[in-house]
């Protein structure tokens, strides 16, 4: 043991190979770093400065580790000097950490100075045990109408936001943090994994202006944020998901309230994962896709969870790669996921936001066990007839709406409304929209649909039902464009 | 894969849609020629006797026909419907029974006890869906309504009439003003007086100066029925025609639209295909490439 500890704090190596992001360290044969632990490269060459960390990921024989570089590579040589540090990367976690902004190193990146924090916890561990998960089932509302109807949310459970480029999966996400963050009593961590940089900073400076609740605080200060977006090299959008979640680990296992996580985008880790995986010598397998893909994924997803002592209610957000959700990745994180939104190009088309498709859409929850006979009674009904409407829509295409019969005409009729009602203005949109952000309810979104799919509101024009609230506000805004 | 089988199977149905909409353009034109020509035939008769009853009507005659004189409360109306027995054909039944609908409304609204009276089975099951009684359903008037069929209905309405127990007959029907040009309309035709009466028919009315022989009466017992009875037929005639036109242009539209999807169809089945083929490509060159 004595041995071991004294090799691990002083081994040093040297790069005997420099491959895009990956190198390799060729250490003495009993000074071998363990897989996973964080080398450090620290030197000036011909004045740059290079402090670059790796993860060692192979070993590949003779005293040579292949690592993974947690920063970009560029100026490096061969023969510089790496230092083990024995242990893998860490993280500082802690009260110290909210309203801060760090790299998936843990260092603050938001120009406020040291972190005052005194523990750091690795960002490698262990899922929780089997016995210590959470057997609690209960709907976590969001005010937002087609989300808590079709898809809803699971409190301490996962949900995912898949949709291809451009339908609004951020502005969403967003959405979501204003309405569950500012009306949470928790912590909030988020994690940005290879998404554009200026929205992570539109995020911050929203965050710092958002209210908790009534008070005088704003959300910031409830929240930490990590960032490893994409201007960096794999190695770092492959890790700033764990950096977060051992961020988030701590609130739950600590401090044992409700922690929220948010996870914008999912995708860009296995993306990541496959940009390294080809140079660590792993065959493509499909899609060209990493072989390990799901072992990547389920190892980060895996510790997301609720325990016994707290719970961590994630929302993430999954590119799906030219919309196709059988492509590998998005495919992969589906399995799980406890409410899966998917964002459908044909929806953002009509000018529908959220572009939420109905029918892609799911929820593990939505189960009268759950939530009860008549929401779900409810649910299925506007499925039922947007699917059927669907159905006809071919028909619709060919022949015309005159060929229907009578009984399909009025469910076209509905399906249509209902299209429409799912469309709702946000709260981070009203700046562009110039609508005031709308939020409804569970009750008032149940019986509103409840309503429609009865027939009651069939007098009111389509156009009636976009972006509103409750049906009542439809009312409103057909009286409105009746004077117009 | 799973993406490519679905548009081959959506494709195939597009096509058997094209198929039949293509036969059913064809058939309506064949059959719009025949109905046409029946149209036009009675049309012109029609038009000469409508006007012959409009300027005896007009005529100073002491004897007026019961079937001229306006009763004097209107109590109880008969709207005849007359729609398709098949679909396919457009708007055309759903144009009419809007407009009849409209008008059973408003005859209602006005008091008055309304028999609905439809031929058709799309107006019929119309009808029921909207929970709206019919007392008389016919579906036996095709493509080619006969004269005796028409005269049977008729003669029943002018007996209602004369003997008062129906105040007033109204019809809607599908107009056919031109092979290009059909419009839903609803006529009175009962009391005649209502109708052919325009501008065009009095200023004939005063160049003749009729005499009758043997009686004006005689004449008029004879020549208004008659001419309350080719009026119903030219608007059974009518129908057929405008019902012939409207399936014709309907296909016409929805081959056309079948003929959009199948090119839109192919296209986006060639790129899946294309792209599926490209990344098999990919991995097994990657695959290769990586054993190296």
């Amino acid at each position: 043991m004595a041995t071991s500890e004294a090799s691990t704090t002083t081994a040093v190596g040297k790069i005997t190979q420099i491959i895009g992001s990956t190198f390799d360290v060729e250490f003495p044969e009993n000074q071998m770093p363990e897989i996973y632990n964080a080398l450090v490269v620290k030197d000036t060459i011909k004045g740059i400065e290079i402090n670059v960390t790796g993860e060692v990921q192979q070993h590949l024989g003779g005293g040579r580790v292949r690592c993974v570089a947690l920063a970009s590579t560029d100026g490096m040589i061969r023969g510089m000097n790496v230092t083990d540090t024995g242990a893998p990367v860490s993280v500082p976690v802690g009260k110290g950490t909210l309203g801060r902004v760090f790299n998936l190193l843990g260092e603050p990146v938001d120009g406020r100075g040291e972190v005052e924090s005194d523990e750091r916890w690795p960002i490698h561990r262990k899922p929780p045990l089997l016995e210590n998960l959470s057997a609690k089932t209960e709907l976590f509302e969001t005010g937002i109408k087609v989300v808590d109807l079709l898809t809803p949310f699971v409190r301490g459970g996962k949900a995912g936001l898949f949709g291809g480029a451009g339908l609004g999966k951020t502005v969403i996400l967003t959405e979501l943090i204003a309405r569950i963050a500012s009306a949470h009593g928790g912590y909030s961590v988020f994690a940005g994994v290879g998404e554009r940089t200026r929205e992570g900073n539109d995020l911050w400076l929203e965050m710092q202006e958002t209210k908790i609740g009534q008070t005088d605080r704003s959300v910031i200060e409830q929240t930490c944020m990590v960032f490893g977006q994409m201007n960096e090299p794999p190695g770092a959008r492959l890790r700033v998901a764990l950096s977060a979640l051992t961020m988030a680990e701590w609130f739950r296992d600590t401090t044992g309230t409700d922690t929220l996580l948010f996870v914008d985008n999912i995708f860009r880790f296995s993306q990541a994962g496959s940009e390294v995986s080809a140079l660590l010598g792993r065959m493509p397998s499909a899609v060209g896709y990493q072989p390990t893909l799901g072992t990547e994924l389920g190892e980060l997803q895996e510790r997301i969870t609720s325990t016994k002592n707290g719970a961590i209610t994630s929302v993430q957000a999954v590119y799906v790669p030219a919309d196709d959700p059988t492509d590998p990745a998005p495919a992969t994180a589906f399995s799980h996921l406890d409410a899966f939104i998917y964002l459908e190009r044909k929806i953002s088309e009509k000018g529908i936001y959220p572009a939420i498709d109905p029918l892609a859409s799911s929820s593990r929850i939505l189960d009268p066990q759950y939530v009860g006979e008549r929401h779900y009674k409810v649910a299925r009904e506007v499925q039922q007839t947007l699917q059927r409407y669907r159905e006809l829509q071919d028909i619709i295409a060919i022949l015309g709406v005159d060929e229907l019969s009578e009984e399909d005409k009025l469910i076209v009729h509905r399906a249509r409304r209902i299209e429409r009602f799912l469309s709702q203005p946000f709260l981070v949109a009203e700046v562009f929209t110039g609508k005031e952000g709308k939020i409804t309810p569970l009750e008032d979104t149940i019986r509103s649909f409840e309503e429609i799919c009865a027939g009651k509101w069939d007098h009111l024009p389509e156009a009636a039902f976009m972006y509103v609230g409750s049906v009542e506000e439809a009312e409103e805004q057909a009286k409105r464009m009746a004077e117009e | 894969m799973a993406k490519a089988r679905a548009i081959v199977k959506r494709l195939k149905a597009v096509k058997n849609i094209r198929k039949i909409t293509r036969t059913m353009e064809l058939i309506a034109t064949a059959r719009f020629k025949k109905a046409m020509d029946r149209a036009s035939e009675a049309a012109a008769y029609t038009k000469k006797i409508s006007e012959l009853v409009a300027d005896l009507s007009q005529a100073n005659l002491e004897f007026h026909h019961p079937l001229l004189e306006k009763h004097e409360s209107e109590q109880n109306a008969v709207l005849l419907i007359l729609t398709s027995n098949r679909g396919l054909c457009g708007g055309y039944n759903s144009g009419v029974l809007k407009a009849s609908l409209k008008r059973y409304q408003d005859l209602q609204a006005a008091g008055l006890n309304v028999h609905l009276e439809v031929s058709g089975k799309r107006g019929i099951s119309f009808l029921k869906f909207q929970n709206i009684a019919a007392s008389e359903t016919y579906t036996h008037f095709e493509d080619r309504p006969t004269f005796e069929e028409v005269d049977q209905l008729a003669s029943r309405f002018i007996t209602d009439y004369i003997e008062g127990k129906i105040d007033r007959l109204d019809v809607a029907y599908t107009e056919f003003v031109s092979s290009s040009r059909q419009q839903t309309v609803v006529q009175s035709l009962l009391p005649i007086g209502a109708l052919g009466s325009s501008a065009e028919t009095s200023e004939t009315a005063q160049k003749y100066d009729y005499e009758f022989l043997p009686s004006a009466q005689e004449i008029l017992e004879e020549i208004v029925p008659t001419a309350f009875k080719a009026r119903l037929f030219k608007c059974f005639l009518d129908a057929a025609v405008s019902e012939q036109i409207a399936r014709m242009v309907a296909m016409k539209g929805a081959t056309e639209n079948a003929n959009d999807m199948v090119g839109s169809l192919s296209a986006q089945y060639n790129r899946a295909r294309q792209s599926q083929i490209t990344s098999e490509i990919l991995e097994i060159i990657g695959g290769a490439a990586a054993l190296e």
